[in-house]
């Protein structure tokens, strides 16, 4: 499909179709070259401005899909005055038109480069606004409170109260806690954007390449009785809990001379250090040894999966499995599905912090509010505190991109009504 | 007949009357024209200068040798500093005035001024070349006033309209006549003028209330003067009180709303709704039993009062007894009643940031005309424009405020970009900077730039250098003394709930103190150094103690806005050339019309129309990149396809 987008977009219609078009209905025309030569029979959509996603006249162009059909009416329509879009650039003519926000923006390139069932519907809950209005939610908030302590400071002889020190206080703590509980939704976003990875550790020959290729369901990974085969990092994605997750198989950890095994052992730590999810895994036939305690120490955080359980039984109640056979599979990934629902909160609706841009712009509120928070109870009075409450109100309208400053102060300014 | 001036400033009021000073004062011959020569900066709403924000304003005057807080100070009967209990930026000035000495302290400032030839009559119109520029003004319809600029300051004079409950009258002011034809000579020009209302409350005499039954107001104990030029206080000083509405005023005003024309629909203009009628009050704040109402007296040599908080435009006989119902007012005789004005004024997006009309060479629009209420926002803007046509008619470059550097910046910004739907008044929360804009800075920060324009006097910015010098000294011998624990000082520190503990300076010691009833003992208790330091801090007068104080302990708040101010400062710098196309790919059609209408002088002023998103913005300083790099701008114009 071809999609044509800006002022010029119903003479070039005009001049491919030699005909007009209803807006926003399908219709079938043939389309036509400079010498009146059909390219194709096509159907076309014609979206006027303002009422199209861009807020341009947008048209789309639905081809019989040979690449050189396509070619060819590209090459007319860069003839009568177009050019090639820009990457993003249909989406970046929506902001300036104001027709979508940043946070809309950024979910449309995440909708675009979803891998997962979960990306793809919190990338949709986004476009649909639900991220933009919890931030609207919270600017509006603080507009409230920014009301009213600029009414205390312009009508100060009135009479009035406004607020109380008390109850500001408590709206503002309770707006931080808004802002900590987005800032945490960040695990989530970013866990569901980017896919998590789960580490295998263990010593040698404990089974980890075995598991890979369970988990795999297929021979990654080279798996033989020699106790470090692995040397490098092996990495396989598979998909758990609708999140994409990138497995590693690591060598096995040892004291080695051996210098291709000895950074395989350095990369093997690197990658659990940086890892979601550890699995370390131990042979049911030896237990946990010292060696094994020396390497969980250093990887805390890391579940134990007793391995080889058809040939030896592994502790009561622990994780174990028989990846020669499969025995165990099922449970072992429900229980990583559930750890990895309940570590990323993956079981929340409601929007999450995605990148790190929107992570910083909230954080950047978070710490105005707190400041707030501190001026509030030193006393200091209400000029200051609107300072940091000022600072709030920007750092959430950079994260919509959609207001500025200058348009949110007016809008304080409307709320004012009282009078002397 | 006709004559020539430089400058033609219509009308006297507080806008005219600063207009005129400052075109004067640069040398330049100035006609003022006014209905009548006694009437010039006549009082004719409530007789006080000053309060929160607009205190700052009058301040702000004086830094840029404007005469307003000189007249303030020649005739002020009561000095208040408002908003005491918060910090300095956002504390107001205020000071009630004698009704008969402030204009006779203006008319005679104004006298003093060789340069300014006072005219009597009523300018019936502009005399223009087309559309596109103005030449004077035709007086009376017989005699022509030629200049190169003319500045317009008309009040609520233009076709104004008064109202006592049904009764209308025409008229500007009480018992003086409007202008009815000037209108007619803007829109010629091309320009949009729409409808505004005000009021005033009713006056009473003295001698008929029960001020026992009233709060006293005193004044401040140390008054603190507006200009920089006044030492001490020159009048008697005298009591306000303050009183309030009952249930029976709510229950009059409720039952007679049909009767007050903003209610009857008999006002087509719009209110203030910061300076709202009582009649606005009781119904906006129907939960409200009671309203405050201020009883100020009208000056030494009259029993009249004002009663401040209850302007109305109800009918004489509902306004005497809603006057009667209030506390203490029982028996009250009233002087003169309250009533309602309409008048047109200048949508003042229409402005260029000098107040010259855009695209009318000549023509500036100063005061009430801008859509502003508020002696203090007209004086102002009069003190800009007269500042402006005397660069215009002199070729020099315009003097534009910017937001970070005044009040004054925020008002005529304000005006010129978001217009205004009803009358403007200035509050401290309309300054984004506000932290830097306190009244214990507006000497350093607006002197130089008023001296450099030539309108300030030689004795006004030796006097504002002198304290300049005086507050940064003194801070910088604070924050250079160590305090070091020991036993005298502890003592001594103790005194005033501030121990010291632990090394500190005495810059961070002074801001735990309790300022009032610092001393140094005359046996040099706190050590030589310290007591140094706190002998030239105390030295300063308490204003500008205040200030240095603050701008130690509130360093960091200052340094943020300081830093936020710097970073917009930028685009207020990006100027857009005049004649710039906003017809240009990635603006919305909304976008574009904005920015066609308004016709930002700078990237920052764009940034300010609401609206304007901050995609907009950035696209903008792309393009004004792209124009100031010389460079053919890329085409986005075009479709894309994909």
């Amino acid at each position: 499909m071809l999609r044509l987008d800006g002022p010029l977009v119903p003479n070039i219609l005009l001049k491919l179709t030699t005909r007009s078009f209803e807006p926003r209905r399908a219709t079938r025309v043939r389309i036509r070259d400079r010498d009146d030569e059909i390219i194709d029979e096509a159907v076309v959509t014609l979206f006027p401005a303002p009422g199209s996603f861009t807020g341009n006249h947008t048209a789309e162009i639905s081809l019989h899909g040979s690449p050189f059909l396509v070619e060819r009416c590209i090459s007319e329509a860069l003839h009568l005055g177009a050019r090639l879009a820009e990457p993003g650039e249909f989406s970046e003519r929506a902001v300036l038109n104001g027709k979508i926000d940043l946070l809309q923006a950024e979910a449309i390139v995440d909708l675009i480069e979803s891998r997962s069932v979960l990306q793809a519907s919190l990338a949709l809950s986004h476009l649909g606004g639900s991220f933009s209005r919890a931030a609207e939610e919270i600017r509006g908030e603080l507009l409230e409170l920014l009301t009213l302590l600029e009414g205390a400071l312009d009508f100060a002889d009135e009479g009035y109260e406004f607020i109380r020190r008390d109850q500001l206080l408590d709206r503002l703590k309770k707006l931080n806690r808004r802002l900590e509980l987005l800032a945490g939704t960040f695990r989530r976003g970013r866990a569901v954007r980017e896919g998590i990875r789960l580490v295998l550790l263990g010593q040698p020959n404990a089974g980890k390449s075995t598991l890979l290729n369970l988990l795999v369901g297929s021979d990654r990974a080279i798996v033989t009785a020699v106790p470090g085969t692995t040397r490098d990092l092996l990495r396989e994605t598979i998909e758990m809990a609708g999140l994409p997750v990138t497995v590693v198989d690591t060598a096995g950890l040892r004291e080695t001379e051996d210098v291709v095994e000895g950074i395989g052992v350095e990369r093997a730590h690197a990658a659990a250090e940086e890892a979601e999810i550890v699995l370390y895994l131990v042979d049911a036939r030896f237990g946990i040894v010292e060696a094994d305690r020396q390497e969980l120490t250093r990887h805390p955080g890391a579940f134990i999966l007793y391995t080889k359980r058809d040939l030896a039984d592994p502790p009561e109640g622990c994780w174990s499995i028989a990846a020669t056979t499969g025995d165990g599979l099922d449970d072992l990934l429900s229980r990583l599905t559930s750890v990895t629902r309940e570590r990323f909160d993956l079981g929340s609706a409601g929007p999450a912090i995605t990148n790190q841009r929107q992570l910083t712009a909230v954080e950047q509120g978070y710490e105005a509010v707190a400041s707030a928070i501190r001026a509030v109870e030193s006393d200091t009075t209400e000029e200051f505190v609107a300072v940091d409450l000022y600072r709030a109100a920007g750092a959430l309208e950079a994260l919509t991109g959609a207001i500025s400053a200058a348009d949110a102060r007016a809008e304080v300014f409307s709320r004012f009504c009282i009078g002397k | 007949m006709n004559r020539h001036f430089d400058v033609i400033v219509i009308g006297g009021g507080h806008a005219g009357a600063e207009a005129s000073r400052a075109a004067a004062r640069r040398g330049l011959r100035v006609a003022l024209v006014t209905m009548s020569r006694d009437a010039i900066a006549r009082m004719s709403c409530n007789p006080a200068i000053g309060g929160l924000a607009k205190g700052h304003l009058v301040k702000e005057i004086d830094a840029l040798g404007g005469l307003m807080a000189q007249a303030t100070d020649q005739s002020a009967i009561q000095y208040k500093l408002l908003n005491r209990s918060k910090g300095p930026a956002v504390q107001g000035p205020r000071a009630q005035c004698d009704r008969d000495l402030y204009p006779r302290a203006v008319q005679s400032i104004l006298g003093r001024e060789a340069n300014i030839t006072i005219i009597e009559g009523s300018a019936t119109r502009l005399i223009s070349s087309g559309t596109s520029a103005v030449r004077g003004v035709l007086l009376d319809g017989n005699e022509e006033l030629l200049a190169k600029a003319t500045i317009v300051t008309s009040g609520t004079f233009l076709r104004g309209l008064m109202h006592f409950g049904e009764e209308k009258k025409v008229g500007g002011r009480f018992d003086e006549p409007s202008a009815e034809t000037l209108s007619d000579s803007l829109r010629e020009l091309g320009l949009k003028l729409g409808r505004l209302k005000t009021g005033t409350p009713p006056r009473v005499h003295r001698d008929s209330l029960d001020l026992s039954r009233m709060e006293e107001q005193p004044g401040d104990r140390t008054p603190r003067t507006f200009s920089i030029d006044t030492d001490g206080v020159r009048l008697p000083q005298v009591l306000c009180w303050l009183t309030r509405t009952t249930e029976l005023t709510h229950s009059l005003i409720r039952e007679n709303l049909h009767r007050a024309p903003m209610y009857s629909g008999q006002i087509e203009g719009v209110g203030p709704r910061y300076c709202p009628s009582i009649e606005d009050k009781v119904v906006r704040f129907a939960d409200k039993a009671h309203h405050h109402v201020f009883v100020e007296p009208e000056g030494l040599s009259t029993d009249w009062i004002y009663l401040n908080g209850i302007s109305t435009s109800l009918p004489t006989d509902v306004q005497e007894r809603v006057v009667r119902s209030i506390t203490g007012l029982e028996n009250a005789a009233i002087a003169r009643f309250g009533y309602a004005v309409e008048y047109d004024f200048v949508n003042p997006q229409q402005l260029l940031p000098t107040l010259q009309v855009r695209g009318v060479q000549g023509l500036f629009l100063a005061g009430q005309i801008n859509g502003t209420s508020g002696y203090e926002e007209a004086a102002a803007q009069g003190l800009i424009a007269g500042i402006n046509a005397a660069a215009s008619v002199l070729r020099e470059s315009e003097f534009i405020l910017r937001r970070d550097q005044a009040y004054i910046g925020v008002l005529i910004d304000d005006l010129v970009t978001l217009g205004t739907e009803e009358p403007y008044r200035m509050f401290t929360s309309r300054a984004e900077h506000r932290l830097l804009l306190g009244c214990d800075s507006v000497y350093e920060r607006l002197t130089p730039l008023g001296a450099k324009l030539g309108i300030v006097s030689a004795d006004r910015l030796q006097r504002a250098e002198a304290r300049t010098s005086r507050m940064r000294a003194v801070q910088e011998q604070l924050e250079s003394t160590d305090v070091n624990p020991d036993a005298p000082t502890r003592l001594w520190s103790e005194a005033f709930g501030a121990a010291v503990t632990s090394p500190t300076s005495a810059a961070k010691l002074l801001t735990r103190m309790a300022l009032e009833g610092i001393h140094v003992d005359a046996d040099g208790a706190p050590g030589p150094e310290l007591a140094a330091a706190l002998g030239s801090f105390l030295e300063l007068n308490e204003e500008e103690r205040e200030g240095v104080v603050s701008r130690i302990r509130y360093a960091g708040y200052l340094d943020k806005q300081e830093r936020e101010a710097a970073r917009l400062r930028q685009d207020d710098h990006a100027r857009i050339p005049v004649g710039f196309s906003f017809e240009r790919p990635g603006f919305s059609r909304e976008v574009q019309e904005k920015l066609d209408r308004i016709r930002p002088h700078s990237l920052g002023q764009a940034s300010r129309i609401p609206g304007v998103t901050p995609a907009a913005v950035s696209l903008l300083r792309m393009y004004l990149r792209q124009e100031a790099s010389g460079g053919r701008t890329t085409d986005r114009a075009s479709e894309s396809l994909s």
